[in-house]
């Protein structure tokens, strides 16, 4: 996989995002470098939003006995052990006037150890406009967003995992950008040339049992699917070459090469079949 | 020997295989039911045949059997998936997607009799029947709901959003949930059940352009439950149907599942929400009513709007689809709304910029 050149990458995306993100813009905007504010913990003592140490940031908003934060942190408890060895601190932020006890259930429901930081009258919630639980923040190592991540149902943890690892350079744009909109993932047959490619593999089985006939049939059903299917050619060559019908093999080893100059099989009749 | 039986085969196989189909199912695991055990024999004679295997209507029983004998065929030349994705060549790619199902990574037999089947696809049961056989949680949900999707009985059932072998999505979808809803849902004059047409949201949102975060995310089911709900609209949970509703927050439970419901009960704020004056949470002011509270749809548009923070542009009036406008303005310290419920009402949440 290749390194990405981040410093590139980088504006371009963050303006994409920012184009393609909500105009309403009620949270932080992609690119914004945000503000590093340190807050009291659940355990006691302080702690920062965004990491001090130049790792990739993670902070998860949300609230104690509210079912999608409930899920979230769940989720998230996967998410962060992907992390596990890698240069990404986690942390979660609840408003300081939920009850300490309620929240220490709630990550202990979710088996989530992390910092808590608590915000108290909101103040970081409503800076960064989040609006709503739970969001999912993300930020590069030297703190600019990358994305707010308001709740999803489906495909939460994959989102948040794909920008996490290209902010750490394990993927680049293309494959962040088809983990956010994954490719259709499409039936078995759901193409005429897939349907015609089952024939030609059975004619090919048939073949090798002895069966040209047989084989001769199946390719022709590939054909008759998929007209400029190579292998369809090249398989009904091979058989009409095996029932040596050569003058009918030869305008089908002319399509199968004509397609892919270098298909064995056509070129293993040709040898059979000489022009 | 005894050979383990299809059911502690499924169950091992989940237990294998389940990370990898569910890893990121953040819902608590669900018990993994057995399948019925699945016909791998031909049909008995006299059975109304629907499919047939191609290589076994041809008589071809060696290319899956050691012997070419109807009647002796012998053993598999391979064993388990491998010898059909012989064939089946585009299965090395369905089953390197993320999401696979434990079932067909297992067996292709738990679900297809490699003869002859009744079914189409040689499925050993009706396809809704074979899911459901497993997937009893979704049957519940399927039969007992008010409100049902006919989706899950229409075209290709199950499979119209899920690949029953591998996906690229959780839950084995096809493709992320908005692009399977809209796929449909991109009409003029479709109607529910009750005769309620429903929206062509490819021209809605096309023509809205500030989109609600969850169709932004491509994520329909944060909102609505696909396999049925008592919730009208599909919806996971409740939302009031109409214009004024007592205040009450069981009846927005759907917003409030991601929404602070302090946007609503506290009168005062300076940090739950712009729409305040000063301090005074206008929020509060229209909804929390123990007799005519606004509810969300009064203002807001939950798909998609023209304007900013999901505003509609006007608000039904009366029974003769009147469109009363909101005339919403945004102003540099906050915004108005102008001759419509009221009239010019504006409020302020910053204090203006001093000139320099």
């Amino acid at each position: 996989m290749s390194a990405v050149p981040q410093r590139l990458a980088w504006p371009a995306l963050a303006l994409a995002a920012a184009l393609a993100a909500r105009p309403a813009a009620a949270l932080a905007a992609p690119g914004e470098a945000l503000p590093n504010p340190e807050l009291p913990t659940l355990e006691g003592g302080k702690a920062t939003l965004l990491s001090t140490r130049g790792e990739v940031s993670v902070f998860v908003f949300a609230r104690p006995g509210q079912d999608h934060s409930a899920r979230t942190l769940r989720e998230m408890a996967g998410c962060v052990s992907d992390f596990r060895e890698k240069p990404v601190r986690w942390v979660v932020v609840m408003s300081a006037s939920s009850p300490p006890a309620e929240v220490r259930a709630a990550m202990a429901e979710a088996g989530l150890a992390l910092p808590v930081l608590l915000d108290a009258g909101d103040a970081l919630y409503d800076r960064l406009g989040v609006r709503l639980h739970p969001v999912v923040g993300i930020a590069d190592r030297a703190g600019r967003l990358l994305a707010m991540m308001p709740y999803q149902a489906v495909n939460y943890c994959a989102a948040v995992r794909a920008r996490v690892r290209f902010l750490l350079g394990e993927i680049d744009e293309a494959a962040l950008a088809q983990a956010l909109a994954p490719p259709r993932a499409d039936m078995p047959g759901a193409t005429p040339a897939a349907v015609a490619g089952r024939d030609v593999a059975l004619g090919r089985r048939q073949l090798e049992h002895g069966l040209p006939e047989k084989a001769l049939a199946s390719a022709r059903n590939a054909l008759s699917k998929d007209p400029a299917s190579a292998p369809a050619h090249a398989l009904a060559a091979q058989a009409l070459a095996a029932l040596g019908r050569c003058p009918e093999a030869l305008p089908e080893i002319e399509a199968a090469l004509k397609a892919d100059p270098k298909d064995a099989g056509a070129l293993a009749a040709r040898g059979a079949c000489p022009p | 020997m005894t050979l383990p039986s299809p059911r502690a085969i499924l169950v091992l196989a989940s237990l294998v295989l389940g990370g990898a189909a569910l890893a990121t199912d953040a819902a608590p695991k669900k018990k993994a039911a057995p399948p019925a055990p699945s016909r791998v024999a031909p049909l008995p004679a006299g059975d109304k045949v629907g499919w047939s295997h191609a290589p076994f209507e041809a008589g071809d029983c060696g290319i899956c059997h050691q012997r070419n004998d109807p009647k002796n065929p012998g053993p598999l030349t391979k064993s388990g998936n491998e010898l059909c994705y012989t064939c089946h060549e585009e299965f090395a790619e369905i089953m390197a997607r993320k999401v696979k199902h434990p079932p067909a990574a297992q067996s292709c037999t738990f679900c297809h009799n490699p003869h002859n089947s009744r079914e189409r696809k040689l499925l050993v049961a009706e396809q809704t029947a074979l899911c459901f056989g497993c997937h009893d949680d979704i049957k519940a949900i399927a039969e007992k709901s008010k409100v049902k999707h006919a989706a899950l009985g229409t075209g290709q059932k199950c499979a119209n959003c899920h690949n029953p072998h591998g996906a690229n999505v959780e839950h084995l979808l096809v493709q992320l949930p908005f692009d399977l809803c809209v796929s449909c849902h991109s009409k003029d004059g479709v109607s529910d059940g009750r005769g309620a047409y429903l929206t062509n949201f490819k021209k809605w949102l096309d023509d809205n352009k500030v989109w609600h975060a969850p169709v932004e995310a491509k994520d329909c089911s944060a909102c609505h439950r696909t396999h049925g709900s008592d919730n009208f609209r599909l919806l996971v949970a409740e939302y009031p149907a109409k214009f004024y509703a007592p205040y009450d927050p069981k009846n927005y439970a759907l917003c409030f599942g991601c929404h602070n419901d302090k946007v609503v009960s506290e009168p005062e704020t300076t940090t739950l929400t712009n729409f305040r004056d000063g301090s005074r949470n206008l929020h509060y002011l229209h909804v929390n009513k123990a007799d005519r509270g606004r509810t969300c749809r009064a203002c807001h548009e939950v798909h998609a709007s023209k304007q900013d923070h999901h505003i509609r542009e006007g608000v039904p009036y009366g029974s003769k689809g009147w469109v009363l406008k909101l005339n919403y303005t945004k102003t540099a310290t906050g915004g108005s709304c102008a001759k419509t419920c009221h009239e010019t009402k504006t409020y302020a949440n910053k204090a203006p910029e001093k000139k320099k």
